[in-house]
């Protein structure tokens, strides 16, 4: 009796050591986190801070100027509040459409039906495709006078669209491409939608409810998490959609395409206005920052886990 | 009335499936336009109306498309940071993530909470000042700058690790200690092997990153000859002298390719990790 007592205490003992060496442990598990949180985020964000009061173009030292690149961006900049505009058109196209279509793409998918492996993999096949493959292959399609897309519509007696060329429509060519690859979206709902218990729809079956009902009232409260996800991500990913106007459309016609990121990118590595582009991010990061704090602050209403 | 809700499931059944092929043609046509390109003959290419199927199959813009894009070269260099980077991501992310998932240390909560808010925050904000770093170190013009942040996790991944290990249960950890083993070798004996499904969607997620990168190399390669396949590509699609858009297009195909193979290859693995993701959210 009394071994075991005291067998017991040994091993609490050692236990205590042990969990207090998890601290140590624990750090040394950390450590690319560490380095990388340090050099990679905390340090950029303290420099970009004062870069952005500065003039600076990448060789000599930064000159203080305070407040000058801001009110140059706000107040002469021609460019700025245009490219501004067209970043907001192009989030507004993109993300609530690819968030529903690849939502009702996966439920569409999310049944056990013959050949339906297939099918998942044919819907997911475009965003698999390279950014720059599948740019490339738009702007084979979407040639103005050759292209695909015009040589299908005038033969069908439509007129043709100059789909990269029109500064009204350019925006939606390139919103068609991200909706082109929205299965990467749908594959994330699907595996979402597979997650959720089959137990719950038969209570439902039970009370008779239709197939809408039970999406809205069963299916998609248990999937919010990954639409609140989904949701944060693709605005993050929109705002910062840089690709499309560099290969594309070098931000034309008349600037129609000229995305904020492209602007950033122009400023400091095309025309060493570091200080410059940098208030520009900080622009950039101020939308993207009120729109992330929208959505969370919304999110405690409507998002469901399954933990709490 | 039993048959009419028979014949009202199996009308159900046939209206899903001609969805589904409606939705399928927008999604595979471009593909398809790409390929049947890619086998034309130069002269072919802009014929109206537009022909589907080659009436001769040009094998050799394969071989052209290759050359002019300097593809061999290319693709051992994007194959070269595309491997390093997911061996260093899924190292990375899985010591983090099991440390934040299920080692106790102090200040878990408050690193857990810095690596969803660098998850959230936007790439663009650090782009310059990073630059201005390995610029400031010499790096510029070489893969470090594109391979070495891979080794220290990102957010994103760091966030599916720990969220798929919360669901393995703590038991695991204790049994393994009390047989004497220490947290490195619970991580790489027991829980790793559990995590196969996260590992496998870092990996293909990481691929198609490092694969389809078009801003990092772009500012950070400088020589032709270093460049990756992304931005000759690019650059192939930006000449003066009118595209060759057949042999691009072999280029585009080939350059899909290997991507189209992993995929096939981690598809199941691929499809279990994400769905973790729908597990406790952000909290």
């Amino acid at each position: 009796m009394a071994n075991t007592a005291l067998a017991g205490s040994k091993k609490r003992k050692s236990n205590v050591k042990f969990w207090h060496r998890e601290g140590f442990v624990g750090y040394m598990f950390m450590i690319p986190t560490l380095i990388g949180f340090t050099a990679f985020v905390a340090y950029p964000l303290v420099v970009s801070v004062y870069t952005a009061f500065t003039d600076w173009d990448g060789v000599n030292a930064p000159v203080w100027v305070g407040l000058k690149n801001f009110k140059y961006m706000f107040t002469e900049d021609p460019i700025f509040w245009k490219s501004m505009g067209v970043t907001f058109l192009y989030v507004i196209y993109t993300v609530p459409i690819s968030l529903l279509l690849g939502m009702a793409l996966a439920v569409l998918l999310n049944k056990n039906l013959p050949g339906i492996r297939i099918f998942r993999t044919l819907y997911y096949l475009p965003s698999i495709t390279p950014a720059v493959a599948a740019l490339v292959l738009w702007m084979f399609i979407y040639k103005s006078d050759t292209g695909l897309l015009n040589l299908i519509l005038s033969n069908i007696g439509l007129p043709k669209v100059g789909w990269l060329t029109d500064e009204k429509i350019v925006l939606i060519s390139l919103a068609i491409i991200k909706f082109w690859g929205v299965g990467s979206m749908m594959i994330v709902f699907l595996s979402g939608l597979q997650s959720v218990p089959v137990d719950v729809y038969e209570a439902a079956d039970l009370d008779g409810a239709n197939g809408w009902q039970k999406f809205w009232k069963i299916t998609f409260p248990l999937i919010t998490p990954i639409f609140f996800l989904q949701l944060i991500t693709g605005l993050i990913g929109s705002f910062q959609a840089f690709n499309e106007a560099a290969i594309m459309t070098k931000g034309g016609p008349n600037n129609a395409s000229w995305l904020l990121s492209y602007e950033i990118y122009q400023s400091a590595f095309i025309n060493y206005k570091f200080g410059l582009a940098t208030a520009e991010v900080w622009a950039l990061f101020f939308v993207i920052l009120v729109f992330t704090v929208i959505v969370f602050s919304k999110s405690e209403q409507y998002v469901y886990y399954e933990n709490e | 009335m039993a048959l009419g809700k028979k014949g009202h499931e199996l009308a159900v059944k046939v209206i899903r499936y001609i969805i589904i092929l409606i939705f399928v043609v927008p999604m595979m046509l471009p593909l398809l336009w790409m390929l049947s390109t890619a086998l034309k003959e130069g002269n072919m290419v802009f014929t109206n109306p537009p022909q589907w199927i080659p009436e001769t199959f040009a094998w050799e813009n394969f071989s052209k498309g290759l050359q002019t894009v300097k593809f061999w070269s290319r693709f051992v260099n994007t194959l070269f940071i595309t491997v390093l980077c997911c061996i260093g991501q899924v190292l990375s992310c899985m010591c983090v993530g099991y440390a934040i998932g299920r080692i106790k240390f102090p200040g878990r909560k408050v690193w857990f909470y810095m690596i969803v808010g660098s998850m959230m925050l936007p790439g663009m904000v650090t782009l310059i000042p990073v630059f201005k770093i390995w610029s400031a170190l010499g790096f510029v013009n070489s893969y470090v700058p594109l391979i070495v942040p891979a080794f220290l996790g990102s957010p994103f991944y760091t966030f599916m690790v720990r969220q798929f290990m919360t669901t393995i249960p703590r038991s695991y950890d204790e049994a393994a200690r009390i047989d004497g083993a220490s947290r490195l070798q619970i991580l790489v004996r027991v829980i790793a092997p559990m995590c196969k499904p996260v590992m496998a969607t870092i990996v293909v997620m990481q691929f198609q990153g490092s694969w389809n990168d078009y801003l990092a190399p772009l500012l950070y390669i400088i020589d032709n000859s270093k460049w990756t396949l992304a931005i000759g590509i690019a650059q192939m699609s930006n000449t003066n002298y009118g595209v060759q858009w057949n042999t691009l297009m072999a280029a585009d195909v080939v350059y899909l390719l290997p991507m189209l193979i992993l995929f096939f290859l981690a598809q199941d693995f691929f499809m279990q990790g994400l769905g973790s993701m729908n597990s406790a959210g952000v909290k």
